[in-house]
C-alpha cells in the first residue's frame, strides 16, 4: 500500500476522500467541524506564499479553511484528476 | 405565571442571534459573565402563562471547548449551581450541517438535560432543494423538532409553543468504551456526578471550573492512574459519535438529486481570490475609513455645536461661582467630548457588523491570516485590529474567539496601538498647529502626516506583536480550522441591535470615566493652598497693575491654575517631560491624558483658561500663542508638536483600555506590561524626535 498523500498534495479543483489522520494530537475542532475519515471534500484555492487553502465539503454550502500545517495532518485519497 | 430558564445553544452561523432576537425583541440586555467579559445575552418573553428567560450562550461544535467563549456553553451546563444553568436547552442547527449539531444536541441529552431541537434556514434549505424528515428527525432525538426560518419569522411561535414540551425517553448514543469503565466508576463515586457520560465528561475536559479542589484532584488521579490524555478522550467520543450519527440520521434530510453551483461559491472566487481578494478587501478598508471620517462629519459638527450651546447657555442660567464652572467646563464639556465620538463608532460598528452578518467577516480572517501570522498573531486577529481603529475596548473583547492563548494574548496586548478614535482630535490639533499647510507632489501635507499617524500605529502594533512572539511561549500549538459560512443578506435588525449595544457600551463605559476625570481635574484645578492661589488677585494686581477686565481676569484665573493642586502636579513631573519638549501645563494635560487621551484638549482649554474647547479655532489661537517658559519658543512648535504626536501615538493613555486588559487577560503582569511597554516607548520615542529636531 502506498503512503498516503495529505490535502496539501491537492491541486486547486481536485477532489479527494479523507482515510485518515497523520498524527493522534489533531484540534478536535477538525472532527467537528466534520472533516472525518470517508468525507469527500475539493480544494478550490490556496492564498500565495503557503498560505491556507480553501475547501469545500460535498453536499455542504459553507466552506472551510485550513492552514497548511493542519492540511498535512488531513490523509486522503484522490478520485478525480482536475 | 410561572418562570422558566431556557437556553439557546447551537454552532456558529447557524443563525442563533436572529433566533434570540426573534424570542425576545427589544427585550434583552448584553452583560458579562462573572469574572470574563465575554458577551452575555439575555433576554424574556411571556407565551401562555409562563414566563421564559432566555440566555443564547456563545456558539460552540461541541462541548469540548477550544475557545474562550465556548468554554462557557461547558461552564452553564455542567454546573446545576450555576445562575444561568437552564431548565431547558434550545439546540439550534441548520439543515446543511444537521449532523453536526445533532452532535452537540446528544451531549447534552447525555448530559441530563432536557432539550428541544430546531432546524434553522429552513427556506435556504427548500431554495437549494434540500428537506427535512421532521417526522424521523424527532425519532431520532426523542424531542420535539421545529423547523424555523428566524430571518423571516417563520416557525417562531411554533418555537415557542415547543417549550412546554417535556422531552423524554432519550437513550444515550456514546457508550463509554469498557477500557475507561474503571475510571469513570472511580470519578463518579469519588465527585458524586449524576450519570455515566459527566464523569466521562470530567476526565476529557481540559479544566472542570465547578470542581472544588478535592474533587478536581480525584480527577486528575483517575486520568494519571489509567494514563489517560483529555484530548485522546475527546477524539475517542467525536469518532465514536460521528460513526453512529450516520445510521441515526439515514433519511432525515433529502438532497436535490441535481447539484447546483452555490452563489457563494462563485462569489469566493472572487472575495477570496489571491490577488483579487486583497484588492478588495483593501478597497473596502479605505472606504469604511473614508465613510467614518466624512459622514460623521455633520452628526460630529452638530453635536459639537449642541453641546456648546449647553454649557454656554447653563453656564448663563446658573448662578457664577465654582458649581458652574463644575457643571459646564467639567462635566458638560467632558461628557460633550465622548458623545463626539457617537458618529464615528457607530458608523465601524455598522460596517464590522454588517461584514460579520454577510458572512464576509471569515474571509477576511482567511485573507489575512498568512500575513499576520509572522507576527505570532492568527487571521482572526485581524478583527480587533480593525475595531481597534474605533476603539480598543470592544476590539480587545473581541480577541475571545482566538483560539490560541499566546496568540490572543499578542493581539490584546497590540490592539491599543491601533489609531483609535480618541486619538484623533489630539492628532487634528497638533498637526494643524505644527505642519504646515502645503501640497505635497500634489497631496495636502497635513492630510499625509495623518495617514503616516495611522500607519505608525499598524506598525507599532505589528512590530511589537513580533517582538513579544520572540519572548513569549505558547502551551498550545496554533491553527485555523475556519468556517466560512454562505453569503447573506444581514439582517437589519440584527445589525442595528448590535451598533446599539456597542454604541451604548462604550458612551456608558467611557462616560463614567469622563465624568469622574473631569470632577477630580475641575477640583484639583480649582483649589489649592499655597499664598499666590489664595491670594491671586491681589498678586495678580501689584505684579501687573496696567492689567483690567478680561486681560485681568485671564492673567488671575492662569495664576491660580499654576499654583492649584493640578497645576502644583504639573511643574512636580515637569522635570522628566522638559527633555521631550513640554512645559508644566501641558504636564497637566498628559496627566489627565492617563485617564482617556481625548480629554487632553479639553484639558489644554482649561489650562489655558479658556474654560473650553467647544470653538476649536480659539483653543488653537490660544495654543498657537502660548510659548514655553523653559525654551523661550512657542510650546508647539515643530519639534515639540512630532514629539506630543508621538507620544500620543505610543502611550498606553486610556483607564477603560486598562481595566478591560486586565479583565480580559486576567492577569496584573501583562496588564502592567503593556502599560510599561506603551508608555516606555512612546517616551523614547518622543524625547528622541525631539531632541533630534530642536
Amino acid at each position: 500500500m502506498s503512503q498516503h498523500k495529505s490535502i496539501n498534495h491537492l491541486q486547486n479543483g481536485e477532489t479527494a476522500t479523507i482515510v485518515g489522520y497523520g498524527s493522534d494530537e489533531i484540534p478536535i475542532k477538525i472532527y467537528e467541524m466534520g472533516l472525518l475519515p470517508g468525507v469527500t471534500l475539493t480544494k478550490k484555492q490556496q492564498l500565495p506564499f503557503n498560505g491556507p487553502v480553501y475547501l469545500r465539503i460535498e453536499d455542504n454550502p459553507n466552506a472551510i479553511a485550513l492552514r497548511k500545517s493542519e492540511a498535512d495532518l488531513i490523509l486522503i485519497e484522490s478520485l478525480v484528476k482536475a | 405565571m410561572t418562570e422558566i430558564k431556557i437556553a439557546l445553544v447551537g454552532n456558529p452561523n447557524v443563525g442563533k442571534s436572529t433566533v434570540f432576537n426573534r424570542l425576545t425583541g427589544l427585550r434583552q440586555k448584553v452583560g458579562n459573565y462573572p469574572g470574563i467579559t465575554v458577551e452575555k445575552k439575555t433576554g424574556s418573553f411571556a407565551h401562555q402563562q409562563t414566563r421564559y428567560h432566555v440566555i443564547d450562550l456563545p456558539g460552540a461544535y461541541g462541548i469540548h471547548p477550544s475557545s474562550l467563549d465556548e468554554e462557557i456553553v461547558y461552564d452553564v451546563l455542567i454546573d446545576k449551581t450555576n445562575p444561568n444553568h437552564p431548565e431547558l436547552v434550545v439546540v439550534i442547527g441548520d439543515p446543511f450541517n444537521l449532523k453536526r449539531a445533532v452532535f452537540l444536541y446528544q451531549q447534552i441529552r447525555e448530559m441530563g438535560l432536557p432539550a428541544i431541537f430546531v432546524v434553522n434556514m429552513i427556506d435556504e434549505a427548500e431554495r437549494s432543494g434540500t428537506s427535512i424528515d421532521v417526522n424521523k428527525l424527532e425519532k431520532a432525538l426523542a424531542t420535539k423538532v421545529v423547523l424555523t426560518d428566524a430571518r423571516s419569522g417563520k416557525g417562531i411561535d411554533q418555537l415557542k409553543a415547543a417549550l412546554a414540551f417535556k422531552p423524554n425517553g432519550y437513550a444515550p448514543s456514546f457508550m463509554i468504551p469498557e477500557e475507561f469503565t474503571a475510571a469513570t466508576q472511580y470519578v463518579k463515586e469519588r465527585t458524586g456526578p449524576s450519570n455515566e457520560y459527566i464523569a466521562w465528561l470530567y476526565l476529557s475536559q481540559k479544566q472542570n471550573k465547578h470542581l472544588d479542589d478535592s474533587q478536581a484532584q480525584e480527577v486528575a488521579n483517575a486520568r494519571q492512574h489509567h494514563g489517560l490524555n483529555y484530548h485522546r478522550l475527546q477524539i475517542q467520543e467525536a469518532l465514536a459519535r460521528h460513526a453512529s450519527l450516520e445510521k441515526q440520521l439515514a433519511g432525515v434530510v433529502k438532497d436535490p438529486a441535481k447539484k447546483k453551483q452555490y452563489v457563494t461559491e462563485r462569489a469566493d472566487s472572487v472575495l477570496t481570490h489571491p490577488f483579487w481578494g486583497y484588492v478588495i478587501f483593501f478597497a473596502l478598508l479605505l472606504l469604511i475609513f473614508q465613510a467614518i471620517y466624512t459622514w460623521s462629519g455633520p452628526f460630529m459638527d452638530a453635536i459639537d455645536s449642541a453641546f456648546a450651546w449647553l454649557a454656554s447657555s447653563t453656564a448663563a442660567w446658573l448662578p457664577a461661582g465654582p458649581i458652574n464652572g463644575l457643571i459646564t467646563d467639567g462635566i458638560i464639556t467632558g461628557i460633550g467630548g465622548i458623545v463626539i465620538f457617537i458618529p464615528q463608532i457607530a458608523i465601524l460598528f455598522i460596517f464590522i457588523s454588517l461584514m460579520e452578518e454577510s458572512g464576509y467577516m471569515s474571509r477576511v480572517v482567511y485573507l489575512m491570516d498568512r500575513w499576520l501570522r509572522p507576527f505570532g498573531l492568527s487571521g482572526k486577529s485581524a478583527v480587533p485590529l480593525m475595531s481597534g481603529a474605533a476603539c480598543a475596548i470592544p476590539a480587545v473583547m473581541s480577541a475571545r474567539t482566538i483560539e490560541n492563548d499566546k496568540e490572543r494574548l499578542i493581539t490584546i496586548l497590540v490592539t491599543p496601538f491601533m489609531t483609535c478614535s480618541a486619538r484623533l482630535p489630539i492628532y487634528i490639533v497638533i498637526i494643524g498647529l505644527v505642519i504646515p499647510h502645503e501640497k505635497v507632489v500634489g497631496l495636502d501635507l497635513q492630510g499625509l502626516v495623518l495617514f503616516g499617524m495611522y500607519a505608525l500605529g499598524i506598525i507599532a502594533a505589528l512590530g511589537s506583536a513580533w517582538v513579544l512572539k520572540q519572548l513569549m511561549k505558547s502551551k498550545y500549538k496554533s491553527y485555523l480550522i475556519l468556517e466560512m459560512p454562505t453569503y447573506k443578506y444581514p439582517v437589519v435588525r440584527n445589525v442595528l441591535l448590535n451598533v446599539w449595544d456597542k454604541t451604548k457600551g462604550f458612551v456608558l463605559g467611557a462616560g463614567k470615566i469622563i465624568l469622574a476625570i473631569s470632577i477630580i481635574l475641575w477640583v484639583l484645578g480649582s483649589f489649592g493652598v499655597s499664598e499666590r492661589f489664595i491670594n491671586a488677585e491681589e498678586i495678580v494686581q501689584t505684579e501687573k497693575p496696567g492689567l483690567s477686565g478680561e486681560a485681568f481676569e485671564n492673567e488671575v484665573q492662569s495664576q491660580k491654575l499654576e499654583y492649584s493642586f493640578l497645576g502644583t502636579m504639573g511643574r512636580f513631573i515637569e522635570p522628566v517631560i522638559e527633555p521631550l519638549g513640554y512645559d508644566w501645563k501641558m504636564g497637566i494635560g498628559l496627566i489627565s491624558s492617563f485617564a482617556a487621551r481625548e480629554v487632553f484638549v479639553s484639558t489644554m482649554a482649561t489650562v489655558y483658561s479658556l474654560g473650553g474647547t467647544d470653538d476649536e479655532l480659539t483653543i488653537r489661537e490660544r495654543m498657537a500663542a502660548e510659548m514655553n517658559p523653559n525654551t523661550g519658543k512657542p510650546a508647539y512648535n515643530f519639534a515639540s508638536g512630532i514629539s506630543l504626536l508621538l507620544f500620543y501615538a505610543f502611550a498606553m493613555q486610556c483607564m477603560s483600555t486598562i481595566a478591560i486588559v486586565r479583565k480580559e487577560t486576567n492577569s496584573w503582569k501583562w496588564t502592567f506590561i503593556q502599560l510599561a511597554f506603551m508608555t516606555g516607548i512612546a517616551y523614547i520615542a518622543a524625547l528622541v524626535a525631539y531632541q533630534l529636531l530642536k
